[in-house]
């Protein structure tokens, strides 16, 4: 780790992955950082998966380049500077956990001893059970302890949550912030936005294939336009309000309206200061979870795309 | 290298705890030679016993090495084992370097335990040479089908993939000539499967002593065939696993 001195350890460089027309991934630039643990935030389609398969060496790109530790994604992974788990990775059955996890801690060039690999992930209880017989939370936990059964550097999660329910959930993250106190870097997939909130000290939101926002939650809020304002107003001035200072988005529904903007304060100041004196003022603070909706809503109506449809998945999956 | 060993290890181990294989691969032939086998008649110009124990050996390897791993693959293909090894520092032929040498060890004993059969049950007696070679030409054809296993598991779904393997091994079996000696039109197709190159080799050694080199031109020719195949099916299936 000593090695990158604080330079990226992955870099995208205008990478896209098309499958026939559609592009999954359509010119997606990043960099991580050694120590970040960051969250790829979008929704279901987005190319969140796509774009993990690729820094893993799963798939390959349609045109630009990844590079990982100063090489490909390939030789990343293979010299086990990258641990990961996918929703799709299966497991080998007919041998016990113990079994599973000796295998592949035998495969890393700098294997994390198998005790040590078990009780960090939680499974030391089941480790003489066989693999085909687990439950789904303790086969996801398994899966967990095949991605730290080396001393990677870099931890790629997708979506490493689904299907665990609320303790669960909450035991991966106290386990997996234990990894990071050791210096690793983290990347993960969700799309629960609280999740992003609370476990990534930065998040990437991509939609459509490409990155839309890239900075600290705090920073993500502010970006969408964190606060909302609402008022009424007689004879509304739409020219006048789509000329707003960091107006985010703005909707009219007949005397009543509602504005989000980077600073509702001076987006306030700027209604009266033009005169107008609107009635039932109110300033309501968003979540993270409209911060992103209006960030993606925004992408797919400048490009045609679904809005209703993507917001529809989210907000029905967030809750 | 090392890695590949320690997953041909479990793989081993998967085996020797799977009933299924062992009844396929070792019990079958085992039982079905108890049976048949002492029959005092002649096959291919040699003693039935002779002709049979051959022919068991072969069933039970080959079976093993294509049925199990065509549908084993298959399965681990579709759950997601392959690419969860593909996210490790394993190379990326690891998983069928592994398949394959799992099924070259596992089919020894089906081959050792039907000839020790052959000879104190069925009285068959040749010299240790013959044991030998015939023993390789059944171990080599063993490889031959663990290498189309790998290109069938790689393309046909879990759901079809028991059916189809079965199809295509018993049109093998029995247009080799494995089960039954073959005669008039039917042997002349059977010349090119590589079940009778196994068989033939086999039955020249136990007849004349001697065999034929176009026979084993003919195993290093499906080998060559079969291990392209499961090349181009890993290839192209790279991107969906």
């Amino acid at each position: 780790m000593a090695t990158h001195n604080g330079g990226p350890i992955v870099t995208f460089d205008n990478v896209s992955k098309h499958y026939g027309s559609l592009k999954a991934v359509d010119g997606l630039s990043l960099e991580l950082r050694a120590g970040e643990t960051v969250a790829i935030l979008g929704p279901n389609g987005a190319g969140k998966s796509t774009s993990l398969d690729m820094l893993l060496a799963l798939r390959k790109p349609t045109s630009g380049r990844i590079k990982a530790f100063g090489s490909d994604p390939y030789h990343a992974v293979k010299s086990g500077r990258v641990g990961a788990m996918l929703q799709s990775g299966g497991l080998m059955p007919e041998v016990t956990v113990r079994e599973l996890v000796t295998l592949v801690s035998g495969f890393h060039p700098r294997p994390v001893p198998p005790e040590t690999v078990m009780k960090r992930a939680g499974i030391s209880e089941i480790a003489e059970q066989r693999v085909d017989r687990l439950s789904g939370g303790q086969t996801q936990r398994v899966r967990f302890a095949l991605a730290i059964a080396g001393e990677s550097e870099l931890i790629v999660l997708d979506e490493p949550t689904t299907a665990m329910d609320v303790e669960s959930r909450q035991l991966f993250w106290a386990n997996m912030k234990a990894e990071v106190a050791e210096g690793r870097t983290v990347l993960f997939a969700t799309h629960y936005l609280e999740e992003a909130d609370h476990a990534a000290d930065r998040i990437l939101v991509i939609n459509r294939g490409r990155l839309l926002a890239d900075g600290t939650p705090d920073e993500i809020k502010q970006r969408a336009g964190a606060r909302r304002l609402s008022f009424r107003l007689e004879q509304v001035d739409e020219p006048f309000l789509l000329q707003l200072p960091g107006l985010v988005n703005l909707e009219i529904r007949g005397d009543l309206v509602y504005i989000q903007a980077a600073d509702s304060d001076a987006a306030l100041y700027a209604v009266l200061d033009a005169g107008y004196r609107p009635r039932e003022i109110e300033v309501t603070s968003l979540g993270l979870e409209q911060a992103f909706l209006a960030i993606t809503s925004q992408d797919n109506e400048a490009n045609g795309g679904p809005a209703s449809a993507s917001s529809a998945t989210m907000s029905k999956e967030s809750i | 290298m090392n890695g590949t060993l320690a997953l041909a290890m479990a793989e081993i181990r998967r085996l020797r705890r799977n009933r299924r294989y062992l009844i396929l691969t070792i019990g079958f032939p085992v039982l079905l030679y108890l049976i048949v086998g002492k029959s005092d008649t002649t096959a291919y110009g040699v003693a039935f016993k002779a002709f049979y124990m051959v022919s068991m050996a072969t069933f039970g390897a080959l079976s093993g090495a294509f049925n199990n791993n065509t549908i084993r693959i298959s399965q681990e293909r579709k759950e997601g084992w392959i690419r969860q090894l593909r996210l490790t520092p394993l190379p990326a032929n690891a998983y069928v370097g592994a398949k394959l040498i799992a099924s070259m060890v596992t089919s020894v004993p089906a081959i050792v335990i039907v000839f020790l059969l052959g000879h104190f049950y069925g009285g068959v007696d040749m010299q240790a040479w013959k044991w030998i070679v015939i023993g390789v030409a059944i171990w080599f054809g063993t490889f031959i089908f663990a290498a189309l296993a790998v290109a069938i598991g790689y393309r046909i779904s879990p759901d079809s993939v028991q059916p189809v393997s079965m199809i295509i091994f018993f049109a093998f079996s029995i247009f080799g000539g494995l089960w039954f000696p073959l005669s008039g039109g039917l042997q002349g197709f059977a010349k090119f499967t590589p079940t009778y190159q196994v068989a033939k080799i086999s039955t020249d050694v136990l007849g004349t002593g001697n065999f034929q080199a176009v026979n084993v031109i003919g195993l290093v020719a499906w080998l060559a065939i079969f291990l392209g195949l499961a090349v181009l099916a890993v290839r192209s299936t790279a991107e969906t696993m």
